[in-house]
């Protein structure tokens, strides 16, 4: 009887405070829906100073601006009008439906109507834009306290609306969303890069494009065999170089050195895999350069293939190091200890037992070093002198990368189209390089568990 | 003993000289594999070289420059008395905060749901998926992207908001990946004598799953801080170039800064005195010192879990 007593207290308890959490949610809720009514935004143009409410961005045509030179209307964009509306009327929706007893409705309203001063947040900068079309250079935009109330508002009417439905969904429900995200990312890239790429290869040409020799954006000619060669020969250069040492530095880690040598070089490996490829260029462009132009006078100014490949190696070592290290460490001892019993030498066990069993996996780390040396770029910028060359060893020569890098910022019309079509030729590499990597990183688990 | 003399025998049968053989035999592959050992040897030796090469240089020559002025003045292409690298910082400083801002909440969200919610389906497998490739696809292809979605279709200008947006993708695997290891990491019996007691799934994750994995979390979200750091292609397009000083937080996110590391790309390619040299040496010098610093954060973290 007393249990039940106890139990029926609780319950009650648990529904005063759900009525509670109902009406603060629907006192805030009607907060929001008052600030749109109250100052929202304030534009500056020059010394002029606009506050604008949320019905003032709703009806009014635009801003007047006038100066010496210029008298123009600033129209508001779509996007702010649809915004500030939506947040009204969602907050709106979100009391109504707190009221009706919907909680899960009412948290995605007022998650909804949260979310739209990011949005006018996002799109004042059109009204910028255009201000900065008209010669007026110095507008600000200034939030006031409306814009952050509406923000917190309605996350917390969210929570509190979802939380009278007990934490668990709530939780559930965050996270799942959440997880979402990251789909949704890769997947606008994916078919943004597609689709922002191949009207560029409609039009100049699948076969001219890939195929064609010559790149010379202002005479129309779009064709990039040698990007494409100058990135292949760079990263085969850098994995000729830089995988033998990395494989050999991570064997001298795990089956040479002494466990406290090991863990003081260990770090200092980390240490160059988190060195900025910035600080690579920049070594590269003062000490690799000069140097190969002082090792072939006169052939060469010394920006070349050659300082790319030796500065993509440098970068490419720890990434391989790090994984066959693991790779090694995993290869169980009893392998070692049948080799060793069978009377062959340390470093003949490790040649012939230790890095065969470990083969699949130091694959894998390869295929990663391949992906970060076609992918870098300001390591590459700042020592290739980026002229686009067919690749010669001590030649000036531009990757893919570089040459989105370099023409980006000012390119316009089929010229920046092609650039989007690089960086779908790009993508293509590192997917092909990427699924590979997949599938012998699986087949090496498959042998790991055998 | 037994080996020997049983290869004796069996010499002896065939008829041929066991000594000479032998002894020849054991002379080859001894050289061999001093041959090889050297050759282990040279690799790790260059490998370290480099590294202390390139460090050595870079703090050598920077070092030297680094001053408070440095460090609290603004910059100026035209000025020699203003060299300094104050915006830059205030720019790094936002573009980390807010990025992960953005990014923390996502990527540890998902790492909970991968790990404590989800049924190892077919959903999963696409969120793994998806993760591995935006870790793989390189960041000039995600400046490209942020470009022209953030600063062209959103009209964001190039602004460190954009940048921060950019970043933000970037850095959204590295999250997800190491939270998801530090989670899986906690013991079962954990959760399992947490739940007996009466708890629910979300108690269990906030008061017991958490807690332990967060030195995890915490590296997670610094090597973020140390990519971000470190990026400079996926920004030259979005957060831009320009160095002036910051006047207000809205106003600064709203327009366009250089992070250190562009600033060191854009003062090492226009240095044409040693003054300008002396500048981007210092400001690599600060972001070794910067890296190295959040690098041993991240490993004293990840020592700590695994005694935990």
């Amino acid at each position: 009887m007393g249990i039940l007593m106890n139990n029926l207290s609780t319950q009650q308890r648990l529904k005063k405070i759900n009525w509670i959490k109902r009406i603060v949610a629907m006192i805030f809720g009607v907060g929001s829906v008052a600030m749109f009514f109250l100052p929202y935004v304030q534009f500056i143009f020059q010394d002029t100073r606009y506050v604008t409410t949320g019905l003032d961005l709703l009806i009014a045509s635009g801003f007047r601006v006038e100066t010496e030179a210029v008298s123009a209307l600033v129209g508001i964009p779509v996007l702010i009008r649809i915004s500030v509306i939506t947040g009204a009327v969602f907050a709106l929706s979100g009391v109504a439906l707190v009221f009706f007893q919907r909680p899960v409705l009412a948290g995605v309203s007022f998650m909804i109507s949260s979310f739209t001063p990011l949005l006018v947040l996002i799109s004042t900068s059109g009204i910028q834009t255009d201000v900065i079309a008209l010669n007026i250079s110095n507008v600000k935009v200034g939030y006031m306290v409306p814009f952050v109330y509406v923000l917190i508002s309605g996350l917390v009417c969210a929570v509190l609306s979802l939380s009278t439905q007990g934490t668990e969904k709530l939780a559930k429900a965050v996270f799942l969303t959440f997880s979402c995200v990251s789909i949704a990312a890769v997947l606008t890239i994916t078919v943004y890069i597609f689709s922002a790429g191949i009207p560029a290869m409609a039009q100049i040409g699948v076969f001219r494009f890939l195929f064609g020799a010559e790149w010379n954006a202002s005479s129309g000619q779009f064709g990039i065999l040698a990007l494409i060669l100058a990135s292949i020969c760079g990263t085969v250069g850098a994995i000729i170089i830089g995988v033998p040492i990395g494989i050999l530095t991570a064997v001298f880690l795990t089956e040479i050195a002494k466990p406290r040598v090991a863990k003081m070089i260990h770090p200092a490996i980390e240490l160059l895999a988190g060195i900025p490829s910035v600080v690579y260029g920049f070594f590269g462009m003062l000490v690799i350069v000069p140097a190969i132009r002082s090792v072939f006078p006169g052939q060469t100014i010394g920006d070349s293939l050659l300082a790319a490949i030796i500065i993509l190696a440098i970068m490419v070592i720890p990434t391989i190091v790090n994984v066959t290290e693991n790779a090694l460490r995993a290869v169980p001892n009893s392998y070692r200890e049948a080799s060793l019993g069978l009377g062959a030498t340390p470093v003949r066990t490790i040649f012939k037992v230790t890095i065969p069993a470990a083969r699949s996996s130091i694959l894998s780390g390869v295929i990663l070093g391949v992906g970060r040396a076609i992918g870098e770029t300001m390591a590459v910028i700042m020592v290739a002198g980026n002229v686009a060359n067919m690749p010669t060893l001590l030649g000036t020569t531009r990757f893919l990368t570089t040459g989105i890098a370099m023409e980006m910022s000012y390119a316009s019309g089929l010229h920046r189209q092609a650039l989007f079509a690089i960086g779908l030729v790009l993508f293509i590499f590192i997917m092909i390089v990427n699924i590979s990597f997949t599938l012998i990183s699986r087949k090496g688990a498959k042998v790991n568990v055998r | 003993m037994f080996d020997n003399t049983s290869v004796v025998s069996v010499d002896k049968n065939q008829n041929i000289q066991p000594k000479k053989h032998q002894s020849l035999y054991q002379k080859k592959k001894h050289t061999f594999d001093i041959v090889l050992r050297i050759i282990i040897y040279t690799a790790t030796a260059v490998t370290l070289i480099t590294l202390v090469g390139i460090i050595g240089y870079i703090l050598w020559n920077g070092i030297p420059h680094i001053t408070w002025s440095f460090l609290s003045s603004p910059y100026s292409e035209t000025r020699d008395s203003m060299k300094g690298i104050l915006p830059m910082i205030i720019n790094t400083l936002y573009i980390v905060v807010i990025t992960l801002l953005i990014s923390a909440p996502i990527g540890i969200s998902s790492a909970i749901y991968l790990t404590q919610y989800a049924k190892q389906g077919k959903l999963v497998r696409v969120i793994r998926f998806t993760t591995e490739v935006l870790s793989g696809i390189p960041s000039i292809l995600f400046g490209l992207f942020g470009y022209t979605v953030f600063c062209i279709l959103f009209r964001l200008q190039t602004s460190i908001l954009a940048g921060c947006l950019t970043m933000a993708l970037c850095v959204l695997p590295t999250i997800i990946r190491t939270t998801e290891e530090s989670l899986l990491a906690v013991p079962g019996s954990y959760k399992e004598g947490a739940m007996a007691l009466g708890a629910g799934k979300f108690r269990v994750i906030i008061g017991i799953v958490l807690p332990c994995a967060m030195p995890g979390v915490l590296t997670a979200v610094i090597l973020a801080m140390g990519r971000i750091v470190g990026e400079s292609a996926a920004l030259l397009f979005t957060s831009g170039l320009s160095y002036n000083m910051p006047n207000g937080f809205f106003s600064q996110i709203m327009s366009s800064g250089r992070t250190l590391t562009l600033h060191l790309y854009q003062t090492a390619r226009e240095a044409a005195s040693p003054n300008a040299l002396n500048v981007a040496f210092a400001t690599a010098s600060v972001l070794l010192i910067l890296i190295f610093v959040l690098n041993r954060l991240a490993s004293l973290l990840s020592k700590i879990l695994k005694k935990g």
